[in-house]
């Protein structure tokens, strides 16, 4: 009994299996050749720029933060003597290779930021209030730094027009790692 | 035997050595060649032509960056074809795989006769498009493409039993639905999903 009912079933299962396999294989509606090609080289643009503009952006991060506990050693105030100092002989150079240091971080930020803009991938209305909110800020820093004269004022002005350069960087590197993210739940069904 | 559309078909080292090199050309004669066996593959498990469209560019999409990946041991269609699938039950978990439809727990009758043996193809295409998303990705892995239980479970992060009774619901299921079409209307149902 139990033998025939198998071989039924094994034969139920061998004319299911043939006819699921006798359907006619689909065509696509539409070839989606055009748009894969397009993805690939999108990608193929998206991954060059990130490979070139991370290292270096990775790099004045790096020199920043290592020259910061020094910038700020340097502009720090012994106030009263160095004001005082400063005040009696209206001749003290106000750490100029800091600023300068710090001038050349920035614009190597700037031109990232602008390499971005200029070749990087569109920004959604929301990065965008925020990319224009951020220019407005640069703008601000900008006018206060024509107008700084204290030293320290100036090195914390370039300091916060670097960190905003960065936060203006990073909203441009969004639509990339957004479209290179998947859910690494999804990793392991690709193994073979 | 005509191979077109389906996985059966060999790819030469050269042409892989090409794809692994990046050349958007070698990826285009793949593509080309195994178009259809992948747009089959991907509908067949989703039951949906967006979703099936999505599958197919995404998984081809894989297989040119990780081209690299792509050790030899096994016949490139292979890898292929299992990219195709992972992607297809990627969606489907992503999409709708929770919404699994609980079927009468009453088992089916062994005894009677195997109504797919005489629906035609677009009868069974329709009665498989009907079947709950799970159901039919575990038909078709396991009596299309091969899988055993065991393999299905670990697609799909379950057990083996799982896979089993999802087999044996969509089976059951599958009689139900094409039964009358059997008796009543044979060979008169068209489809738009098949070429």
């Amino acid at each position: 009994m139990h033998d025939r009912l198998d071989h039924h079933r094994m034969t139920g299962d061998a004319s299911l299996a043939a006819a699921l396999r006798a359907l006619p294989a689909s065509t696509p509606a539409r070839d989606a050749w055009p748009e894969l090609a397009s993805r690939i080289r999108r990608r193929r643009v998206v991954r060059k720029a990130v490979w070139f503009t991370l290292p270096a952006a990775f790099a004045a991060g790096m020199a920043l933060t290592l020259a910061w506990p020094h910038l700020q050693r340097s502009t720090a105030s012994p106030a009263p003597v160095r004001v005082a100092m400063q005040s009696s002989s209206h001749a003290t150079p106000p750490a100029a290779p800091d600023i300068d240091a710090l001038q050349a971080s920035s614009q190597q930020w700037q031109a990232w930021v602008q390499t971005l803009d200029r070749d990087g991938a569109p920004l959604d209305g929301r990065q965008l209030t925020q990319a224009v909110a951020l220019q407005d800020r640069i703008g601000l820093v900008d006018l206060q730094l024509s107008a700084a004269r204290n030293p320290s004022t100036t090195v914390g002005l370039w300091q916060q027009r670097i960190t905003l350069l960065q936060q203006l960087g990073l909203l441009h590197l969004q639509p990339y790692l957004v479209a290179t993210q998947r859910p690494a739940s999804h990793d392991h069904l690709i193994s073979m | 035997m005509d191979t077109q559309g389906t996985f059966r078909q060999t790819v030469e080292p050269a042409l892989v050595r090409r794809l692994q090199r990046g050349e958007l050309a070698a990826f285009e004669t793949i593509y080309r060649r195994f178009e259809r066996a992948a747009w089959t593959l991907a509908l067949r498990l989703t039951g949906r032509a967006d979703v099936a469209q999505e599958v197919l560019q995404d998984a081809m999409l894989k297989a040119f960056e990780r081209a690299r990946q792509f050790r030899g041991d096994a016949p490139f269609a292979a890898w292929l074809r299992k990219l195709v699938v992972n992607e297809a039950l990627m969606q489907l978990r992503h999409d709708r795989l929770h919404v699994i439809e609980l079927f009468d727990e009453t088992h089916a009758d062994d005894d009677a006769p195997a109504p797919w043996a005489h629906a035609d193809s677009a009868t069974l295409d329709r009665a498989l498009n009907r079947l709950p998303d799970a159901a039919r990705a575990v038909l078709w892995l396991y009596h299309v493409e091969g899988y055993t239980h065991l393999e299905i479970a670990e697609q799909f992060g379950r057990s083996t039993s799982f896979s089993k009774s999802q087999l044996a619901r969509a089976t059951k299921r599958l009689r139900e639905l094409l039964a009358p079409q059997a008796e009543d209307t044979p060979c008169t149902i068209g489809s738009t999903t098949t070429a």
